[in-house]
């Protein structure tokens, strides 16, 4: 313990010896003349606003009327109201100007080179060693920007890797690349994704990054126990033979908690994140391993309560563009969720306020810098209480990134980073005049020496016979004045002409005009040098140079009464098109958009009376026959079941059937990652747990068909593929809450065609490329995770010395040897079926079930004799060559010979037709329509082991039930209601009324966007966000010849819309 | 359970009765020999209610008879269908049927030509009349297909072609069926699909559509030039194959068969065909009835891709896609239900189960065996041939022993041109032989 604490302390000493204050290099000689401007500043008559740098009061906002602000040296000597303005300071007079802290941007990102290969750790996304500080080189562009936003200091991250190494708060001042370097952040940073636009290598989705994050973790969590401080610690024996530092790994020490290591001396991890969905899985990781966590929002946070109960975050500004609703037809592909996206986005920063009041802002995502005040102001509008923003851009994000000390309040003492505004911070015209940081001075519009504007009565020589003098109306802002030269005939008729071209500069007006109100015919111009006399008073000395290249001298002074009026150019009718109300028209629904629900059903007791039940269990089909549930359970069924007392909810179903939810054995809809982790050729530690996205509006269209469960398999790229995820249709819930943890944990296996690259156009050359290969691998992957596994053993024994080191991948494949996992493996031709039993015979493997296995029917007999069950296609085929011999009576062949044999879709559509595949057992075969429903319900559940909880209709199951307005195997009944949990998550007449609801929706959100007149998104055009978002199509999929843009295209035709 | 199997296969080899059921590759059925008579059976015309106890009788390929009270010529042979039903055979107005055999194997993949333009394709002479995929389609009543060219902007011709003969000369009911465009994407890609962006979609979209409209200019010219020629006794000048193959198009005797689902894409090929002056039918019409009266304006027809399809948008009702077909009847649009599926022909047996699924969520019964035999035969222009049981329409029809719209009915019988043809298949020989395999090695297996 003392030695870890000395380790890291070691380590904190480089950041925190570096000075609080950003000020010039003092090892660095001086080279000239020295600078010794005064640097003691005295700003007085200011309105001065700050959050309360007390700790104990930090909710508190000071505002001081005619405050003094005192600064020497790029420090805060003084602030407030009866401050001694000592001798000899400049002083600036803010009459009419308010003085807020410095704005500090939370979040901004870098690109960093990666670390060179051969160094850190075996794959690159994992980066922890890289360092901002070592590469920051300041902009000066791009510091103007910032600053012209009120921004004085800004956290940079590095832009790439899913570990991506560390940060530093930079100033916005204009420096070199060390001066600019406040401190560099004790936290690591985090993407747990990759984007869709990556190629190359492991990982190659999602899933592979979480999966390769975790395991990072663990290795350094290994390093730390088995090099790092039996280097340290001459009491501990190096017992890991040769393993040697790596600097990727031990960057990582202090990030991964360990008994050893006290939280307040743990790194903070900074997950960037790319959608609620990924906040959530972020929070998720978080906790798995105890870490300290901020998260960088994605401005979706709205969307899901659960996700904005975080303790720190760091939420954008960047809202939506309204979607193009320009024509009908651009229109009706935009979906009410993007509708409702547009309208709810600026209220996140202030939904998220409400449950997390420290919370940061940034500008990061945005796509103008320039606008970050205009949007911040915008969250407000749509309901950011004021003192909250002010704070969410000072105070909070100065704890968050540990410079509270210098930075976030106005206090003596603090660095001199500070704004002067025109205004109230939020106001829609108030502009930033000033932005001082580190004491440095910025002036965004320096006022002008003198004001041109106002009416000026010029005074001209050498015109005979023609007025004499004209006035001249200068308007406008004092950096595009707008002018008219009013001339004055002897006979005292005034005519109007505009002065064009106006400018001023360098306190010069010039400008030109039609000189034929003054006898002449062509342009004159017109130059004056504006200066002040004795008394102050400003004067004009110029001249006027006439078409005809003669010059007239002029002279001018202010008109009586006359004074610079900013007012002027207020544009009222822009007020009058603002809409009265922001607020949003719809409140969030979960998830949000079309079909959402705004309230989770309950869980009432329910009687279903006078059906036909097929109850799939051993009680048969039961006519005239009543389903009684209670909290979510079936408690009673059959012919006599009475109504209980209480309130009840009858569901009165003459005419109609129930049967229980159907499951699906194989699918991949609601996946948030991708399906496929195409790597590597062995993937057992990627987890579709880690992606399932609860959101995806294919489980509400499943549960309209009547399935209620599925099994989300990872896809087929792979002889050993991820852990697989039962879910449960809780539609409106998260993806967390949909697992099905009754569910034995799973794995997908695969064989043949899809994992050799058979059909890819460009086979990457990986092993196996031959189903001889693929034997080969699998009985590798046992051997090793037997060696594995023994090691372990041998460690428990003794719990001497470091622990192996932990490898996902083989703790997966571990559990499948014991038992604890149950394979699903891809399979197809009846060579590569019996290979693989034999494998598994070889090391005690019992295989779950064989999936497709379409040639499952050559080799019945040895799959019953294995103990596996069959997840057949019903009756798909000849879609590629190993499917050739495929035949639609498979299932019925293989349930004959004793198989447990299910029917499966794979495919988001047939997912919701399941009940009529069902019918295919029957046809071909002729499996009794009793039978065949198995195949759709009780079957699949004992394939995942979920029958004891699903699957039939028994009292003590899930009540997961489906009323059908005719025989549930006829292709013409229709699914009426669907329950799962005894929760209706479906019901037609809802869903009716639904779709009324839907267009009303649109029908107003696309009369906000066409009133709002706000600029819309190109046909087609994609926001920065969509390479966050994967299409849960599995791409090795079962047909794809190969990955063509027609062939996407067939897939989205028949599978879009999501 | 075994036995029970057995029976029941046994029963349904027997069933295909006009021909003695063997192991080996289907035989074209035999030229009829003589006369026909279908006794005894629910008799579904698709003109009028079903006769029941009807009775249909064909000679020399041709349906003579049909009704209650008909009269058997002599020498005719007598087949009784007493409980079944007799139907015309299913139709399914748009595959690949013949021109692909294996999906992921591109030497059976014969379905698009290379480049984008390729009027002069014809699909019919590239139909394997031995591909194992079309007995499977045959065995469940589906007899008639389109089999048509796809890929690039016009991909070619399709045929009419009936899934029973020994070459594709026999099998090729009308060669020219439609000329097939598929129509340039003009909305934008899913949020997921990465490459592109909007403005270069937009300018593929430009592009596309100028090609297509230059196109028709070029092949215009010719056509017109041919004419003048032909007019003043001149020599026609050299002949340009695609564009000779676009004459038919602009003669009106082949129709442009446009794949079109959304509606900016339907409505721009509709006002193309009206300005070009040529006959247009929409394949897909997702989004059709979303411009019906358009549609009905100009007396477009709608081959509807299949219902067996996901909601395009995320807020589209659930079974968007089942009511396409109801919704265009409703307007009084004239269409047929095909039976797309991603795997094509292989599986075009399953094209009754798309009708089933129309009529599940609101098309009339009658009206959805209509949509997948009647209707494509009207739609594709031989409705003077097939489509319906009709005297002087070929006796292409089916024996089943339900509505063959219900998963679980069989079809007994079928006749092309009044052939008896046989309903086995690569898949019920294979089934036949595992049937073997577990009676020999008997129930512990292995």
């Amino acid at each position: 313990m003392r030695k870890i604490v000395a380790i890291v302390c070691a380590a904190c000493v480089a950041i925190t010896g570096i000075s609080s204050l950003a000020q010039d290099d003092p090892t660095r000689p001086e080279q000239g003349l020295r600078d010794r401007t005064p640097r003691l500043f005295a700003l007085t008559n200011a309105r001065i606003v700050t959050p309360d740098p007390d700790k104990r009061t930090k909710n508190r906002l000071i505002e001081i009327e005619h405050g003094t602000l005192v600064i020497d040296a790029g420090e805060i000597k003084a602030v407030g109201s009866d401050v001694k303005i000592p001798a000899g300071a400049r002083v600036i007079d803010l009459t009419g100007k308010t003085v807020y802290p410095g704005l500090i941007d939370a979040y901004s990102e870098t690109k960093v080179p990666a670390p060179p290969d051969g160094t850190g750790y075996w794959n690159k996304q994992i980066r922890p060693q890289v360092n901002v500080a070592d590469h920051y080189t300041p902009d000066a562009k791009l510091n103007e920007q910032f600053r012209g936003q009120g921004i004085v200091a800004r956290l940079v991250a590095p832009s790439a890797g899913v570990i991506r190494g560390t940060s530093v708060v930079v100033t916005t001042a204009d420096g070199d690349s060390q001066t600019s370097i406040i401190r560099p952040l004790d936290a690591q940073h985090v993407r747990l994704t990759v984007d869709r636009s990556r190629s190359g290598g492991y990982p190659r989705s999602p899933m592979g990054a979480v999966a390769l994050a975790r395991q990072a973790l663990y290795d350094a969590q290994w390093h730390t126990a088995a090099v790092v401080l039996p280097l340290h610690d001459d009491d501990r024996s190096q017992t890991v033979g040769d393993a040697r530092v790596n600097t990727a790994l031990a960057s990582l020490f202090a990030t991964t908690p360990s008994e050893d290591l006290p939280l307040e001396l743990q790194t903070t991890l900074y997950f960037k994140t790319d959608h609620e969905r990924s906040l959530l899985r972020a929070k998720r990781f978080a906790d798995e391993f105890k870490l300290k966590a901020v998260f960088v929002g994605s401005g979706r946070e709205y969307r899901r309560p659960e996700a904005m109960r975080v303790n720190a975050i760091i939420v954008p500004v960047d809202f939506p563009k309204a979607p193009n609703v320009s024509t009908p037809e651009a229109a009706l592909n935009v979906s009410l969720q993007e509708l409702m996206h547009w309208d709810l986005a600026p209220t996140n920063p202030a939904r998220v306020a409400e449950h997390n009041p420290d919370l940061a802002l940034t500008s990061h995502g945005l796509d103008d810098r320039k606008k970050f005040l205009a949007a911040v102001r915008k969250a407000v509008d749509y309901g950011l209480d004021q003192d909250t923003a002010l704070r969410s851009l000072t105070i909070n994000p100065a704890r968050l990134l540990n410079i509270d000390k210098t930075h976030g309040t106005l206090a003596a003492g603090k660095t001199a980073s500070f704004i002067v505004t025109d205004g109230d911070l939020f106001a829609e015209k108030t502009r930033i005049v000033e932005t001082w940081v580190d004491g440095r001075r910025f002036e965004h519009k320096p006022e002008p020496t003198v004001d041109p504007r106002g009416t000026w009565k010029v005074t001209m020589q050498g015109v005979k016979g023609k007025p004499r003098s004209l006035t001249v109306e200068i308007a406008g802002e004092s950096d595009k004045p707008s002018a008219k030269v009013v001339a004055e005939s002897t006979d005292g008729v005034e005519s109007d002409v505009a002065l064009k071209h106006v400018a001023i500069v360098a306190a010069q007006l010039t400008g030109v005009f039609d000189s034929s109100a003054f006898g002449a015919e062509g342009v004159a111009r017109l130059s004056v040098t504006v200066t002040r006399n004795g008394d102050g008073e400003a004067i004009w000395k110029g001249r006027v140079v006439w078409p005809s290249g003669r010059v007239g001298w002029c002279t001018a002074k202010r008109a009586a009464d006359d004074k610079p009026d900013k007012e002027d150019v207020t544009d009222e009718d822009k007020d009058e098109d603002k809409a009265d109300d922001p607020a949003p028209l719809f409140d969030v629904n979960y998830p949000l958009g079309a079909f959402g629900v705004t309230k989770q059903p309950g869980q009432p007791t329910v009687l279903f009376r006078n059906a036909t039940v097929w109850t799939c269990g051993p009680a048969g089909v039961l006519k005239g026959a009543s389903v009684l549930v209670r909290d979510g359970k079936i408690v009673a069924v059959g012919q006599d079941v009475e109504r209980p007392k209480g309130k009840v909810v009858i569901v009165d179903c003459k005419g109609k059937h129930i049967t229980p939810g159907m499951i699906d054995c194989h699918s991949h809809i609601a996946t948030d990652g991708g399906v496929n982790e195409s790597g590597q050729a062995i993937t057992s530690e990627v987890r579709i747990g880690d992606f399932v996205n609860g959101d995806d509006i294919a489980i509400y269209r499943q549960l309209a068909g009547g399935t209620t469960t599925a099994n989300i398999l990872h896809g087929s790229a792979n002889p050993i593929g991820g852990q697989n995820q039962v879910i449960k249709f809780r539609w409106g819930m998260t993806g967390e809450a949909m697992k099905f943890k009754a569910a034995k944990p799973g794995i997908k296996f695969a064989l043949g065609e899809n994992v050799k690259q058979s059909n890819w156009s460009n086979p990457t050359g990986r092993y196996p490329q031959t189903r001889m290969g693929v034997e080969q691998i699998m009985r590798d992957a046992f051997r090793a995770a037997r060696d594995y596994q023994r090691a372990w053993d041998e460690w428990k024994k003794h719990k001497k010395g470091v622990p192996p080191r932990r490898d996902l991948e083989l703790d997966a494949l571990a559990e499948v040897m014991s038992g604890d996992r149950i394979i699903h493996c891809h399979s197809y031709r009846q060579d590569e079926i019996l290979a693989l039993i034999r494998v598994c015979d070889d090391f005690g493997v019992k295989i779950g079930t064989f999936q497709h296995v379409l040639e499952g029917y050559k080799v019945a007999d040895a799959i019953a004799k294995h103990g596996a069950g069959g997840s057949s296609f019903s009756d798909w085929w000849a879609y590629k060559f190993e499917v050739y011999d495929a035949i639609p009576h498979n299932g019925a062949l293989m349930h004959g010979r004793g198989v447990v044999v299910s029917f499966n879709s794979d495919d988001a559509e047939l997912g919701r037709r399941m009940n009529t595949e069902a019918a295919k057992a029957t046809k071909y075969g002729g499996v009794p329509p009793e039978q065949a429903l198995l195949f759709v319900t009780l079957n699949p559940a004992r394939q995942l082991r979920i029958d004891h909880r699903v699957g039939s209709i028994e009292p003590g199951k899930d009540a997961d039930i489906v009323v059908w307005n005719g025989q549930p195997m006829s292709t013409f009944t229709r699914c009426e209601q669907t329950w799962v949990d005894g929760r209706k998550v479906f019901d037609r007449h809802a869903d009716l009324k639904q779709r009324q609801r839907v267009s009303q929706m649109r029908a107003k959100l696309i009369q906000r966007i066409l009133d709002s007149g706000e600029p819309m998104k190109k046909a087609g055009e994609k926001s920065k966000a969509d390479g966050a978002f994967w299409e849960n199509i599995n791409r090795f999929c079962e047909h794809c010849d190969q990955n063509t843009a027609a062939h996407r295209r067939r897939l989205e035709m028949q599978g879009g819309g999501r | 359970m075994n036995k029970l199997m057995r029976c029941f296969w046994l029963a349904v080899l027997m069933m295909a009765f006009a021909v003695p059921a063997h192991a080996a590759d289907e035989v074209p059925g035999p030229a009829q020999s003589k006369p026909i008579a279908l006794v005894g059976g629910t008799v579904h015309t698709m003109h009028g209610r079903p006769i029941k106890n009807g009775t249909v009788v064909f000679d020399k390929g041709k349906i003579v008879a049909v009704g209650r009270n008909v009269k058997i010529p002599d020498g005719a042979q007598r087949v009784k269908v007493n409980g079944k039903h007799v139907y015309p055979a299913l139709f399914d107005a748009n595959t690949d049927m013949g021109l692909i055999e294996i999906n992921a194997v591109r030497a059976t993949r014969d379905y698009s030509e290379a480049g984008s333009v390729n009027p002069s394709a014809q699909s019919h002479v590239s139909v394997n009349p031995d591909s194992e995929l079309i007995p499977v389609a045959r065995a469940n009543g589906v007899l008639l297909a389109l089999t048509a060219p796809r890929g690039g902007l016009i991909a070619g011709r399709s045929a009419v072609i009936q899934l029973d003969g020994w070459t594709y000369e026999d099998m090729t009911l009308r060669a020219g069926a439609g000329m097939h465009v598929d129509w340039p994407r003009m909305s934008p890609n899913a949020p997921w699909y990465p490459s592109t962006s909007s403005t270069s979609a937009a300018s593929a979209r430009d592009a596309a559509l100028k090609q297509l409209e230059k196109l028709f200019d070029d092949a215009r010219a010719y056509w017109q030039a041919r004419r003048a020629a032909d007019k003043a006794k001149h020599k026609r000048s050299a002949v340009d194959a695609r564009f000779e193959a676009m004459v038919d198009v602009f003669e009106r005797r082949v129709p442009l068969i446009v794949s079109a689902d959304d509606l900016a894409e339907i409505q721009a090929a509709v006002a193309f065909a009206n300005r070009q002056n040529v006959r247009l039918i929409i394949y897909g019409g997702y989004d059709a009835p979303h411009c019906a009266a358009l549609l009905k304006e100009h007396g477009v027809s709608v081959i509807v891709a299949g219902t067996h399809r996901l909601p395009r948008r995320r807020d589209e009702g659930y079974d968007t896609a089942f009511t396409v077909p109801q919704r265009l009847r409703a307007a009084d649009v004239t269409y047929c239900i095909n039976g797309r599926f991603r795997f094509g022909a292989a599986m075009v047996r399953n094209l009754p189960y798309h009708a089933a699924s129309a009529a599940a969520f609101g098309l009339p019964r009658d009206e959805a065996i209509k949509a997948i035999t009647l209707y494509p035969a009207q739609v594709l222009g031989v409705a003077d041939r097939v489509g319906s049981l009709k005297v002087g329409k070929d006796a292409t029809l089916i024996v089943t022993d339900g509505d063959p719209l219900e998963i679980t009915t069989h079809v007994k019988a079928a006749y092309v041109q009044g052939r008896a043809v046989q309903l086995t298949s690569r898949h019920t020989r294979l089934n036949e032989k595992y049937q073997k395999k577990y009676e020999r090695t008997g129930s512990e297996g292995e």
